[in-house]
């Protein structure tokens, strides 16, 4: 017999019982939903973290100050730490929590003195007016620069240079106005950005909060990591009172952690595709026992044990599979609604497609060889004789 | 050319053993027209399938054109029920399903005969039992004598030598019983091996030998002492 012979005939079988063709094909359907879904969240939930690790610099490395020691880093050794080869700049910051008003309107604010290297090693972008300059740091200017969401909540418009704000009792001018961040992680909406020397007289502090050092490539971040690590212990003479954080070891460690992620939600959820394979070899097996006298008259007429098993093969298999390809369609209409509602691309990709078709297909094969073969091995008599 | 000798066959009925084959031996020649006659419960029907090549006999040889029965394979077997034999049930054993020309059609599916060669012989079999109208019916909307005609039909599809009928008017009406039997001497004509079982002396007096079977055993055989 021909192939596609014995692909008409198990569809016109499976035809005939449309209701419980559609009941077994569920179980297969609720399974690669739930597979297909998972990896497809996980994946894009990676990429939107990764992206967001990215887009601060994957060359960045952040020093973070812990404990109460002072510190006594100044700009200066700062410029030092410079000298090493593998580091392209290195910006100490300062950051506090202060009042901030303009007109009427006083709200809490984060402040951040910060030095003109701070927009080269973050990348920080500028949308009106100007960054903080050497000139402010070394003047101790009564300078600004402002994110979005402090212009229009202060001044109620993004076209705020010039304009006066008081911290804490001092008036500053607003030179700049940041640009809006497309990130969660450090986001700069809800900061004000003013020169390091005058946040340390401002705030009688002479110490960092942290400092941004940038390599001078992403394959230096290491060598540079290392090189900072030497510096502090020189000048700290401590190794608990710092750390520093290496983005793209975060990256690295992010994408790990997902990966397993991936594999055990995926996992679990394979358990489900299991349970419909099972669902098909039940359906499959009554099948068999129904169709009985039918098999012993397609033996009387000549078919031989192999169009038997094929046949019935293909019946669990065109189910498996139409279960794989509709709920393939059930997740793209599903990752689309929650990439719209969660804000964070998510797509079937060529993989989890090919992932989910290929073991539908396996479980129609693994679990519909039982019950073909029960129906091809049927004696033709026996089977001619079932009542 | 069909060749019995001494077949056996018996059944577990429970407790009890029933011989439903107790030692035949046959020959029944080509294009010999053979009634097997007998009552119910004598062996008739487990000698037809086992010449049918439906069964397998307990104890004692059968030759098929020759060869001895248990030298061929299952895939042989399978590829002389489809050539070689056309069957002819009591209770016409159409597949309820599928049309008059889907039945029809089945053997040759399975010889993967290509399309326009299936389609030619399906409508000259039809054809042949008076029923090329009635070919988009399923056996639900045909008469009892038209469903047996539509099984002829499958039986006839494949041009096999020998015909096995076993009570193919069992089920039919007086008159629908003729035609069966027309048909059936029609094709002895043709030059086909026929078995014919009943339990019927009238239609087994169409026939011309008779085999009388009782108790697994040849009682009678009308050829006997005179031809052979």
């Amino acid at each position: 017999m021909k192939f596609s012979q014995a692909v008409k005939m198990a569809l016109f079988a499976l035809q005939g019982n449309k209701l419980r063709s559609f009941l077994t094909m569920l179980g297969i359907i609720i399974g690669v939903v739930a597979v297909t879904l998972l990896i497809s969240v996980v994946q894009g939930a990676t990429g939107k973290i990764t992206g967001e690790i990215e887009s601060l610099g994957s060359n960045l490395l952040q020093v973070s100050f812990s404990g109460t020691k002072a510190t006594h880093l100044t700009l200066d050794d700062l410029e030092i730490l410079e000298q090493e080869d593998t580091i392209y700049g290195a910006a100490g910051v300062m950051t506090r929590t202060a009042k901030i008003r303009a007109g009427s309107i006083e709200d809490n604010y984060k402040v951040e003195g910060v030095t003109r290297k701070y927009q080269d090693i973050t990348g920080q972008a500028i949308k009106q007016g100007r960054f903080i300059c050497d000139i402010d740091v070394e003047a101790h200017t009564y300078n600004a620069v402002v994110g979005i969401d402090v212009a229009t909540d202060l001044f109620g418009t993004e076209n705020c240079i010039g304009n006066t704000l008081d911290i804490g009792g001092f008036d500053f001018t607003v030179v700049g106005l940041l640009e809006k961040s497309d990130t969660m992680l450090a986001n700069k909406d809800s900061t004000v950005l003013i020169p390091l020397t005058t946040a340390q007289r401002l705030f009688k502090n002479t110490e960092f909060d942290a400092i941004y050092i940038s390599a001078t490539a992403p394959d230096t971040v290491d060598a540079a990591e290392e090189a900072t690590d030497d510096f502090l212990i020189r000048e700290l003479g401590d190794d608990d009172s710092y750390f520093i954080i290496n983005q793209s070891a975060i990256i690295d460690v992010t994408n790990e952690v997902m990966s397993v992620m991936t594999i055990l939600l995926s996992g679990i959820a394979a358990i489900s595709l299991v349970v419909g394979g099972i669902g098909i070899m039940n359906i499959m097996l009554v099948s068999v026992t129904e169709r009985t006298r039918e098999i012993g008259i397609r033996k009387a007429v000549g078919a031989q044990r192999s169009d038997i098993l094929i046949q019935f093969l293909i019946e669990a298999v065109v189910l498996s599979v139409a279960g794989g390809v509709i709920g393939l369609g059930i997740s793209y209409i599903g990752l689309q609604v929650l990439s719209t509602a969660m804000d964070i691309p998510m797509s079937l990709s060529l993989g989890t497609v090919a992932l989910a078709l290929g073991f539908s297909a396996f479980v129609g094969v693994v679990f519909g060889i039982y019950p073909a073969n029960k129906a091809a091995s049927l004696k033709p008599i026996d089977a001619l004789r079932y009542e | 050319m069909i060749e019995l000798l001494n077949i056996r066959k018996t059944y577990q009925m429970g407790e009890t053993e029933v011989h439903a084959l107790d030692g035949v031996t046959a020959t029944i020649g080509d294009g010999e027209f053979v009634a097997v006659i007998g009552p119910s419960g004598s062996g008739k029907s487990t000698l037809m399938n086992i010449i049918g090549c439906l069964d397998l006999a307990d104890e004692g040889e059968y030759r098929l054109n020759g060869r001895l029965i248990d030298d061929y394979t299952e895939r042989q077997l399978s590829e002389i029920r489809n050539r070689e034999i056309g069957f002819i049930f009591q209770q016409f054993n159409l597949l309820p399903r599928l049309t008059a020309y889907q039945n029809v059609e089945l053997p040759l599916i399975y010889q993967g005969l290509p399309m326009a060669e299936r389609k030619k012989r399906v409508m000259e079999s039809l054809e042949k039992v008076g029923l090329a109208n009635r070919m988009h019916h399923r056996p639900n909307e045909l008469s009892g004598g038209q469903q047996q005609r539509v099984a002829i039909a499958r039986a006839l599809s494949t041009h096999p030598t020998l015909i096995l009928a076993d009570e193919p008017t069992g089920n039919l009406d007086s008159h629908s019983g003729r035609e069966i039997m027309n048909i059936l001497k029609e094709l002895h004509k043709e030059g086909r091996s026929i078995v014919l079982i009943t339990h019927d002396h009238d239609i087994a007096s169409m026939a011309s030998r008779q085999l009388t079977i009782r108790d697994g055993r040849i009682e009678h055989d009308s050829a006997a002492g005179g031809a052979s």
